[in-house]
């Protein structure tokens, strides 16, 4: 899978490194100083570099743990998010770290005591408040957990520190980690969802809508939280029957009283990131949609983004409480 | 098209006969060579990071080179203990003057091992575990402003090494020592191939484009506007010619606009 690895020269002994390491024997190790002088050089080509990317091992020395932005929340004050990877194994057309990021590569910062530190940090501001951490901005939670041992590594912290949620994001099925230690009630595992024919169009390479299904169902019978992430919404002409499809079947199956949160948002992406996407895939029916530009960003237009979040907001909330439900109030 | 880079004629010959190129005689400033079917060319760049660079502007100048094209310096280089006549992609070159260092992107499967490099401004005399020539950081930097990186490699065959030191390498050496990697050579520019194959159709121009800029006047923002609707149409509506559909236009604004509502007023299916 990974043929190459680059190793920042100040991580190279670190122990995470050296087991991380013992589990590619036959790719090539490059060693390098900072992981910017390849993941942020200019002339690549983010969609080239898809078909075969490289892992990175690097520090991260600042920005550990971010502020997110207020439409993000899903019911604390405080919110943070932290990203222990950047990019991610699937490859989904929507995606915005195609548009962000110059390289495809995988960056892994190893310290991540580093980040718990600063967690910590974060949480003593607040005295004893709730403080919500989110992952999976710039990655998947989930999908390289094996050989990151990601949650194995932060849960202890959430176990210790009640006042704490961390979120998941994730498409990935590699919930074996969760599933073999003692659930947590502030952990929330957040799938994110598109209906069944959108996700085969535009989700390459993740798992499909019943693996992830049946993911929750497992995590649930195991006492696991579980947030459901309908954002992006995508917009075709079927979208109201694809989306009521999509709806019918996941709350037909899944408890619904033990999910902690559902989330929506439209698709939309910043302007020079959808520029940039739209560039890296000129053959990609996503980017032809009726989109408008508004504030910088681009999206559908108001009429398809009203119109859809209201029929899916209806849908929800006959499903889900009010109080569980965090629509994302973002323009365009 | 593919652009082949080498310091020495004794290392370039074997490709030049290999790939059946001839000079282009009206290029003066370095020995350029092509094939019939232009496409593929060579360029004897001289010793030195500074020539090397040089005969990628020029080989970019003459030729008229693409982003979209493959570039590969091909020579010999020492290295501590890589046994001689092992061919080596690299992975990482670093110019021993400025210490910069540059990572080319290998994302093709290849039989060649992969390595380091270090790029000397004069002849080294130690032996390293890494490989070291005198050009490789030269043509990368060069070869990096005109290409893609994923498309721009460097491929050294081991010369010498401390047991068979550079003192016993004549041109009947390398010029034995490149022949035998002509089938790993082509291996490697057959690996890159679908790569440059997928950055063309990327970039190319969409249908009708050409032809309607000519016909129309275009501000320059509205030539870009017409090339995303036209490729927009074609994602779209691939077996629809949209020119059919398009009458009495008066200039390229009034165009983009009639192509626009097309677009808006009909169905948006986003899978088959």
């Amino acid at each position: 899978m990974i043929s190459t690895i680059y190793i920042e020269a100040e991580i190279a002994e670190h122990p995470r490194t050296l087991d991380i390491l013992k589990r590619f024997p036959y790719a090539s190790k490059v060693a390098c100083e900072r992981y910017g002088e390849i993941f942020n050089r200019k002339s690549q080509n983010f969609r080239l570099q898809k078909k075969q990317p490289a892992l990175i091992l690097a520090k991260k020395h600042k920005g550990m743990v971010l502020p997110t932005p207020k439409q993000y929340a899903i019911g604390a004050e405080h919110n943070y998010y932290f990203s222990h990877m950047l990019n991610c194994l699937y490859d989904c057309r929507y995606c915005f770290l195609q548009g962000m990021f110059q390289s495809a590569h995988y960056v892994l910062f190893i310290n991540y005591e580093d980040f718990i530190e600063d967690m910590h940090a974060s949480l003593e501001q607040h005295n004893g408040q709730a403080v919500h951490f989110f992952s999976g901005y710039d990655c998947d939670s989930l999908a390289l957990d094996p050989v990151t041992n990601f949650t194995d590594e932060f849960l202890p912290f959430f176990e210790k520190n009640p006042n704490a949620l961390l979120e998941l994001r994730t498409k990935s099925t590699q919930t074996r980690n969760l599933l073999k230690r003692n659930p947590i009630q502030n952990c929330v595992i957040a799938f994110s969802f598109t209906p069944d024919k959108i996700a085969s169009a535009l989700e390459h390479k993740a798992p499909n809508i019943e693996k992830r299904l049946n993911a929750i169902i497992d995590l649930q019978q195991a006492g696991w939280q579980i947030g459901l992430r309908f954002d992006p919404l995508i917009y075709t002409k079927e979208y109201k029957k694809e989306y009521t499809e999509l709806f019918t079947r996941l709350f037909s199956r899944i408890n619904v009283d033990l999910v902690h949160s559902v989330s929506l948002g439209s698709f939309r992406l910043p302007k020079a990131y959808f520029r940039k996407v739209e560039k890296l895939y000129p053959d990609e029916k996503l980017f032809s949609a009726p989109m408008e530009e508004e504030d910088n960003n681009i999206g559908y237009s108001a009429e398809i983004r009203n119109d859809m979040l209201a029929f899916c907001t209806n849908i929800i909330t006959q499903h889900i409480p009010a109080e569980k439900f965090f629509p994302c109030h973002e323009t365009v | 098209m593919r652009h082949l880079f080498c310091a020495l004629p004794c290392e370039a010959e074997p490709l030049i006969q290999h790939f059946k190129l001839s000079e282009l005689k009206e290029h003066e400033l370095f020995r350029l060579y092509q094939s019939q079917d232009k496409t593929i060319s060579l360029a004897i760049t001289g010793i030195g990071k500074l020539n090397a660079a040089a005969a990628v502007t020029y080989h970019h100048a003459c030729l008229q080179t693409s982003s979209t094209d493959i570039w590969l310096n091909i020579g010999v280089a020492g290295h501590a203990n890589l046994a001689i006549g092992e061919a080596c992609l690299i992975n990482k070159i670093t110019d021993d003057r400025h210490t910069t260092t540059w990572y080319p992107q290998i994302l093709f499967k290849t039989d060649c091992t992969s390595a380091a490099l270090i790029t000397h401004d004069a002849p080294a005399t130690e032996y390293q575990a890494a490989l070291f020539d005198m050009e490789a950081s030269g043509f990368y930097q060069m070869a990096l402003r005109l290409g893609t990186a994923e498309l721009i490699h460097c491929l050294k065959i081991v010369s010498d090494n401390q047991e068979h030191p550079v003192e016993k390498i004549n041109a009947d050496v390398v010029k034995k020592l490149i022949a035998k990697h002509k089938t790993t050579i082509e291996q490697v520019l057959e690996a890159l191939r679908p790569l440059a194959e997928e950055l063309n159709s990327i970039k190319a121009v969409p249908d009708h484009y050409q032809s309607l800029i000519e016909q129309y006047h275009f501000t320059q923002s509205e030539r870009l506007h017409l090339a995303r609707l036209l490729r927009q149409w074609t994602v779209r509506f691939p077996k629809e010619d949209i020119i059919q559909s398009l009458r009495d236009i008066k200039n390229g604004k009034e165009l983009n606009k009639k192509i626009h509502t097309k677009l808006a007023e009909s169905d948006f299916v986003i899978h088959d």
